[in-house]
């Protein structure tokens, strides 16, 4: 089971955070604190994984992926695969890849809520869902005709402009 | 979702606060205004609800509490549009816990939402439930999830989130699914076309055959097909081929789930998996895009670990071997990390240590890589290979990386490679080397168990004494030694140093003058070690040396008024008894052997392995007998000690100071007092198991033969003692026996038995699973007792050995035997001693149960709840974890019975339960086959009926966890100083020769039968 994923930049500013089982805000804190402190200190080119047993209990691993600004987290137990969890990462990534052309991380700070539409697509709780970037792009681009079609109806008269997020 | 401008705005102050404080400034006037939108109702449009939430959410990811809102967010559900129903989705499941009251709230919303008709609003229904997945969830929702998964008429895009849903209320909530109807259900599922669906419905699939693998063997088949399906028809649509693999989370999830099933009995379905298995193993390769690396090793490892699972023939295993020596080579570090992960894995399941030694090279230099995971993996694979072939280079290779290692590792590394030498060295003095170099490149990182390990070594090793000596003195040359060194050579050279006197710059003087140039440095608790090695090294000049006993006098002299109270003590006392001549050589006569026993390194690394499951290294320490342990001569048996050594404290490592308390109780209990009593014929009595049936003054065939103790039937009680002819001047006993007996099963001195010829004291020192009892039989008479005998009738998990005790007991004298007692496994039978003796014509036996009970074993241990709760939740169940409700129970109040818990050393941890009417507790229990192993319990009362409770106990043993147990509930039902002790009281008045016993005499020809009954 996937127990939590994290996006944070290489200031360790957290950009996503879900845990799949509940965990109070401070607990969050302190382990998304203490995942940065591992990643900052881990030199290029090495293995995507750690280990994490002090943070996260016994059983744990953690992949991840650094792409320019942004880490970004997996933590599970030994139910999955290491490797395909590694895989994994790739998924939001070229989802999101194709929803920004060339994603940044100012995508993502300013299009949050988007981005929890995407990975609720590809993790669901705790599991892995769809693993292709195709069918998360058909799912997401649904929700966003739902929302644009509900906006132009009751919101778009209220708000001040169309400014769409970026 | 997107469109909300006020959102962007808050991102974006945010981004441009310049530091933590303005952030919160920010954050909380934002808070403020969310706070006053919520109560002003009617201006909070659902725009703006959903436009604060997600704000709110964004705060939270921040790291701020959000304490407010939640109800608004959870309102939001109920929205009939879309955007709205989404954030309050979304959010509802990131803010709140599966328990929070405002869900049961919305329940009905989100079941509505399910059954409804719109996907959209059922996706987000089911995400929610998936992700929070509680357990009013899931006894609510889960007939209308199974319906969704199953049904044809939803799209793919809902019934893959309804697989997964399923599997969260699973996990909440087992009944959640059927398993009668349900298999059926499952295996058709499996033949699903659409991979998004299949994915989820194979992990559904893994978490319900993890669980009960019997109940879907009918899916075994199904998911050697997809495998099929994939790998060898690659009958995959475009979008999940990934970089030419078909759909690995796939491949992955069908042969985790084939890893649930024991084995695969059906001979076409075995052939066409390692057909699909050999395939993948042939067919993968290394290649630049690294991405397509992961993919397909991600594939490959799984595919390694089934293979291993299926323990397939000798030569698909040496395949495998061989991609993992090809894999630890590579340059890609994530393959190289696997590969090492996976050969300490195969190393625990079959038998390729050769193969894999072919490759230790390149472990080693692994050990170098930049990458601390890898590094670690290393070090694992490395202590788990090592073997009496390999131990030198691999321990000489850990050595030498304990320099340049990182401090994190430093500790682990050097605990290893002090096991390793233990377990495996070759000879001796290599150990010795070993432990002294890793003192000297790392002694912050050498625990005490370590020196005190080399210690015991050496003390038992005559060999390897002058050895110890003299590297011991090389060292002290070096200029800066840690401080540990100073301690172990301290010790080795006081002990031994005489050894060397022959050889130059090794007389006592020059000894003591280097030794003493140390102690400047060294912390507290050092100091009294050197005291003692002074002490020795003046006892060991012979003739004395007035010059050296000047210096060592005014040492100590200048500690006589240390305010370290230990320091003085010695000081003092030493100084005294140097003074004494003979008496000071044998007070500081050389430490006798120690007892042997199980490394408590070894212990301790096998209690870390045991929760790391890896125990690859104790499965083969089991195999291969230990050198070390070979060349240690083992502890002759009660080898009746020289009554003017220094007795041996059992279980002590702390050497220096068993000598300081045998000097501060200069009659230790100790030695026989009549040395050449013991005939040849009562030793052997002693030492045979059956010495019952040949003791030769066994009453066995006289009508009043010996009955049980204080056994199970009270009325017998009284009878203990049987005079063996009806006597006027016949025996009273005084006091109750069972009550004694119970008494002393808590408190370790006290009277076991007394009548009016003779009293039998016990004292008790209990250490780990090692106890060394006296019993002091005291005649009490101004007549001797004759035809004294002392026999041990031990129950099978204890080794006892009770010195001689001398046939007659002069009057008003007092003898003392010592007992030995070793616990080899739980238990809670009793041993029992068997006393006869003979006043005047009177023959009078008492069989009296010895109180070397479970608890003895035991040693108090709080824990914390970090520390607990991990544990208690690793113990899974039965046979490790057991429940029992008992009825019956005597009526104590919570804080009594925690009294009566810690006084039988099962320690209770207040505070730990958050329900107070709960008791939880913790104890070590120690016996040879288990070593020191944690055990918890729970004890769950129901203040309404306090004669009843629910109990559970759990160790790492199952017969510990069992036996514990039922000692626990005999000390809840049982008063143990209550009601009965009134009946032997009443029985036991005085010349009332005690009736016929109802036990037969039969009873007492078989020791077997004779325990059973008395226990």
């Amino acid at each position: 089971m996937i127990k939590a994923v994290m996006m944070m930049n290489t200031q360790g500013k957290p950009r996503l955070a879900k845990f799949y089982n509940y965990m109070p805000v401070e607990k969050q804190q302190e382990l998304i604190r203490g995942v940065f402190s591992v990643l900052c200190s881990r030199p290029e080119n090495v293995s995507n994984f750690l280990e994490i047993d002090s943070l996260f209990g016994p059983d744990s691993r953690l992949v991840y992926k650094h792409y320019a600004t942004l880490y970004f987290v997996l933590v599970f137990d030994g139910s999955e695969n290491e490797l395909a969890m590694l895989d994994l990462i790739q998924v939001p990534v070229e989802t999101l890849d194709k929803c920004f052309s060339n994603v940044c991380e100012l995508d993502i700070v300013f299009n949050y809520s988007k981005m929890h539409a995407v990975l609720d697509e590809i993790v669901f709780g705790g599991q892995v869902l769809e693993t292709s970037s195709a069918e998360v792009m058909k799912a997401v681009e649904e929700i966003s005709k739902l929302e644009a079609a509900s906006n132009s109806i009751s919101l778009v008269p209220k708000s001040v402009s169309g400014w769409r997020g970026r | 979702m997107t469109g909300m401008r006020g959102l962007s705005v808050f991102i974006s102050d945010i981004r441009n606060c310049q530091n933590k404080e303005a952030e919160r400034l920010r954050v909380d006037k934002e808070l403020g205004n969310i706070r006053t939108c919520f109560k002003n109702e009617k201006v909070l449009t659902p725009y703006k609800k959903k436009k604060y939430v997600w704000k709110m959410l964004y705060i939270h990811m921040l790291g701020y509490d959000v304490d407010f809102g939640h109800m608004e967010a959870v309102s939001l559900i109920s929205a009939p549009k879309y955007p709205e129903k989404q954030v309050g989705y979304i959010v509802t499941s990131c803010l709140l816990n599966e328990n929070n009251d405002f869900l049961k709230l919305a329940i009905n919303t989100v079941r509505n939402d399910i059954i409804g008709r719109n996907e959209t609003f059922q996706c987000l229904a089911l995400t929610l439930v998936g992700n929070i997945g509680g357990r009013d969830f899931s006894e609510s929702l889960a007939p209308d999830v199974q319906k969704l998964l199953i049904s044809s008429s939803c799209r793919p895009l809902v019934r893959k989130k309804a697989a997964l849903c399923l599997l969260r209320l699973f996990r909440k909530n087992p009944d959640a699914v059927n398993v009668d109807g349900w298999a059926d259900r499952m295996a058709q599922l499996l033949d699903e076309r659409d991979i998004g669906v299949l994915t989820s419905s194979t992990s559904l699939l893994v978490a319900l055959v993890s669980n009960n693998h019997e109940a879907y063997s009918s899916c075994l088949p199904k998911c050697v097909k997809i495998l099929e399906r994939l790998s060898r028809n690659q009958d995959v649509p475009q979008e999940y081929t990934y970089y030419g693999i078909p759909s690995p989370w796939l491949q992955v999830k069908a042969m985790r789930a084939l890893q649930y099933f024991p084995t695969i009995e059906d001979p076409s379905t075995r052939k066409a998996l390692f057909e699909v298995l050999q395939r993948i193993l042939m067919g993968t390769d290394v290649v630049k895009n690294v991405n397509k690396n992961n993919a397909s090793h991600a594939v490959l490892f799984e595919a390694l670990s089934l293979v291993m699972h299926l323990d397939a023939e000798k030569e698909m295993m040496s395949q495998c071997v061989a991609l993992l020596g090809k894999f630890i080579s590579v340059r890609e570090p994530n393959i190289r990390y696997l590969g090492l992960e996976n050969m300490t894995r195969m190393l625990m399941i079959t038998d390729v240590q050769d193969i894999i030694k072919k490759h230790q090279s390149q472990i080693i230099t692994s050990l170098k890589d930049p990458d601390i995971s890898i590094r670690r993996r290393a070090l694992d694979l490395l202590y788990g290979m090592c073997d009496v072939s390999n131990a030198k280079d691999i321990v000489e290779e850990l050595l030498q990386y304990l320099s340049t290692a990182e401090f994190s590792m430093r500790e682990e590394l050097s605990l290893k490679a002090a096991i390793l030498a233990e377990k495996f060295a070759p000879d001796l003095s290599w150990y010795v080397d070993v432990i002294l170099q890793l003192i000297d490149k790392a002694g912050d990182f050498v625990s005490d168990d370590i020196w005190f390990r080399v210690v015991q070594f050496v003390t038992n090793n005559e060999d390897l004494q002058p050895y110890a000596a003299s590297k011991a003195r090389e060292y002290l040359d070096k200029i800066a030694i840690h401080e540990t060194m100073v301690k172990v050579s301290a010790y080795i050279l006081g002990e031994y140093g005489h050894l060397l006197a022959r050889q130059p710059g090794c007389s006592a003087s020059e000894l003591f003058n280097i030794l003493h140039e140390k102690l400047p440095t060294v912390s507290t608790p050092t100091i009294p070690i050197l005291l003692s090695t002074y002490a020795k090294l003046l006892m060991h000049t012979q003739p004395p040396d007035p010059e050296l006993q000047k210096k060592i006098w005014a040492v100590f002299k200048k500690y006589e008024s240390c305010i370290d109270v230990e320091i003085q003590q010695r000081a003092v006392e030493y100084f005294e008894l140097s003074k004494k001549g003979a008496a000071f050589m044998d007070v500081l006569a050389e430490m006798p052997k120690f007892p042997e026993r199980q490394s408590s390194l070894i212990k301790k690394a096998e209690d870390v392995e045991d929760t790391a499951d890896q125990s690859a290294i104790k499965l083969r320490a089991q195999q291969q007998p230990s050198n070390a342990l070979v060349l240690a001569e083992p502890q002759p048996v009660n080898g009746a000690p020289s009554p003017l050594k220094v007795p041996i404290v059992s279980g002590s490592t702390q050497d220096p100071d068993s000598v300081a308390r045998s000097l501060s109780q200069p009659n230790g209990t100790i030695g026989n007092i009549d040395p050449q009593i013991p005939s040849p014929d009562l030793l052997s009595d002693l030492l045979g198991p059956l010495a019952i049936e040949a003791a030769p003054e066994a009453v066995s065939t006289d009508q009043h033969g010996p009955i049980g103790a204080e056994g199970v039937p009270e009325e017998v009680d009284g009878s203990a003692i049987v005079p063996v002819e009806e006597q006027t001047n016949s025996t009273e006993l005084i006091g109750n026996i069972a009550e004694r007996f119970h008494a002393l099963c808590l408190k370790d001195s006290g009277v076991l038995y007394e009548d009016s010829h003779v009293q039998i004291g016990i004292k008790a020192e209990w250490r780990g699973h090692h106890g060394r009892l006296v019993l002091f039989m005291g005649n009490k008479n101004t007549s001797p007792l004759t035809s004294v005998q002392a026999l041990i009738l031990p129950p099978a998990h204890l080794k006892l050995d009770l010195s001689p005790v001398p046939d007659t007991i002069p009057p008003r004298a007092q003898v003392q035997s010592p007992l030995e007692v070793m616990n080899i496994r739980p238990s809670r039978d009793v041993a029992v001693l068997d006393f006869s003796y003979k006043f005047g014509t009177n023959m009078v036996n008492a069989k009296l149960r010895i109180p070397a009970t479970l608890n003895k074993f035991l040693q108090p241990l709080q824990l914390t709840s970090e520390e607990f709760f991990p544990q208690w939740r690793a113990l899974s169940g039965p046979p490790l974890k057991l429940q029992e409700v008992v009825r019956g129970v005597r009526p104590l109040a919570l804080p009594e019975m925690a009294n009566l818990f810690n006084s039988f050393h099962v320690t209770v941890c207040p505070g730990l339960d958050p329900n107070p009417n709960n008791l939880v507790a913790s104890t070590t229990f120690y016996s040879e086959s288990t070593g020191a192993m944690l055990c918890l319990a729970r004890i769950e009362t129901d203040p309404a009926d306090r004669t009843q409770l629910r109990m559970t106990v759990g160790s790492g043993d199952p017969s510990l966890t069992f036996e514990l147990k039922e000692f626990i509930k005999e000390q809840l039902i049982t008063i143990p100083m209550g009601s009965r002790a009134i009946v032997p009281a009443a029985g036991s008045g005085p010349a009332q020769p005690v009736a016929q016993p109802p036990s037969p005499a039969t009873l007492a020809d078989d020791p077997g039968a004779l325990l059973a009954g008395l226990l």
